[in-house]
């Protein structure tokens, strides 16, 4: 598969990555099985710091597209959860607050207690 | 190709024409070598020599001693001639020089250990037919002419860098990326028709060895289980350097530096018909060096030199898209 950064952009540099190992799961191009480029490969191509890279890498485990093994590397497990639903009514909470003039913090803060019941 | 350059293609020509010629009279000499060696055994050996064996080491076949050596010598010859032909004519990669090199020497070596072995044992014997074959006679036969092939193949030196003077194709696809966008396209190659050949290649010798009785066959079944696992799995990764794909193995392993790519392109290929099989291959056209493991799409590299490599993987647009681009970075960054 094809992997980009672009130092240009505001989103961090392992948070492209993050974002097109997501993509390319959704779509199929990364299959359950499938190895990721060494950690230490993938930076040089890139010319990127390692800690980068297995930064990227382990936010795909916590999210649970990736097993991280010190044998095997990074082998994708899983397809991503269908977030369509959160994200639309994420969109919508968000639009909400702003329009009640809530601050960052205090939407936050909102979404924290929700989350605690 | 790019007359209107200081010719690129007799160069590698005078290359292949140099490993060629030594390699050729290193064949012959040690075929040679071995002749005169057995030719001055000749008072020693019975009228009639055996020359092929059946289950157990038991002669099933004679014959002179001159009609040995003149059929060893004439076999050698004719795999020299081939091997000359194929480096000739095709020698525009080292790989390719380099293995033409080893084959020659190889063939060499193998009449030669074929001559010294079977004619070796029966000297002082009579009659054939108390000429045994020990078990070993096969595996040294078999093996030892792998060595000064080896050494062939390492002194024949690499392709030297040779930047190509002329920029990308322009009609070649490019990739869609922002100059500050660094990229790498990664995918592996695995599988096609050529494994189950191997499988059932393994697999006849290690049944021929288990009905024969012959154990060191199955030497012969492990080096080509080796050679099966190296050349059917690969790797093609291209990025601002250019393009490497490597066996998983490690070796065998393919670099094309993005200075020394012309242009980068999709192809259907037909392995028998372009390559004549499967696996690391040299092709009919032009000497272009190929990683061959099914038909169909394939990225086509043209190199400076007059050198070409292509390599079967899906998704090969995407690749020569992105080798391009990076192959006019290459250029760009080599102006300023």
């Amino acid at each position: 598969m094809l992997w980009t950064v672009d130092p240009a952009s505001d989103e961090p540099l392992y948070a492209q990555l993050v974002t097109q190992a997501r993509l390319a799961v959704t779509r199929g191009d990364l299959t359950p099985g499938e190895r990721l480029p060494a950690a230490r490969e993938l930076a040089t191509s890139l010319d990127l710091n390692v800690h980068t890279v297995l930064r990227a890498y382990q936010q795909l485990r916590d999210e649970g597209l990736v097993d991280l093994r010190r044998s095997r590397g990074a082998v994708v497990t899983g397809t991503p959860a269908d977030l369509t639903a959160v994200e639309e009514a994420l969109a919508r909470f968000v639009a909400a607050a702003r329009q009640a003039r809530l601050s960052p913090e205090a939407t936050t803060t909102l979404l924290q207690e929700e989350l605690k019941r | 190709m790019n007359a209107h350059h200081d010719s690129p293609a007799p160069t590698w020509r005078r290359r292949a024409r140099r490993s060629t010629l030594w390699s050729t009279l290193v064949g012959l000499g040690l075929t040679g070598a071995a002749a005169a060696v057995v030719w001055s055994w000749r008072d020693q050996l019975p009228d009639q020599v055996a020359t092929h064996w059946g289950a157990g080491g038991v002669p099933d076949d004679t014959m002179s001693v001159t009609g040995m050596i003149v059929v060893a010598t004439a076999t050698t010859v004719g795999l020299l001639i081939l091997f000359a032909a194929i480096g000739l004519a095709w020698g525009s990669s080292a790989s390719t020089r380099r293995t033409t090199a080893a084959a020659a020497v190889w063939s060499g070596a193998l009449g030669a250990s074929l001559l010294l072995v079977t004619a070796g044992f029966q000297r002082g014997s009579d009659t054939p037919d108390t000429a045994t074959l020990p078990g070993w006679a096969l595996a040294v036969v078999l093996l030892a002419p792998l060595v000064p092939a080896g050494v062939a193949a390492f002194l024949v030196p690499g392709d030297p860098h040779q930047p190509a003077e002329e920029p990308v194709d322009p009609a070649a696809p490019r990739a869609t990326l922002s100059d500050s966008e660094r990229a790498v396209w990664i995918r592996r190659v695995t599988g096609g028709p050529g494994v189950w050949i191997g499988v059932v290649a393994v697999a006849g010798i290690v049944l021929m060895s288990l009905l024969t009785q012959l154990w060191v066959m199955l030497v012969l079944a492990a080096a080509m289980a080796a050679l099966f696992a190296a050349m059917f799995a690969f790797v093609v990764q291209v990025d601002s350097a250019g393009l490497v794909a490597r066996s998983a193995l490690g070796w065998p392993r393919a670099r094309i530096p993005a200075d020394e790519v012309l242009s980068a392109s999709v192809i259907q290929v037909n392995p028998l018909g372009d390559f004549g099989g499967w696996g690391w291959r040299v092709g009919f056209q032009g000497g272009r060096v190929g990683i061959v493991l099914r038909s169909g799409e394939a990225l086509l590299v043209e190199r400076s030199g007059g050198r070409g490599f292509v390599v079967t993987v899906d998704g090969a647009a995407e690749a020569a898209a992105l080798l391009n681009t990076m192959a006019d970075r290459a250029r760009s960054d080599a102006a300023s």
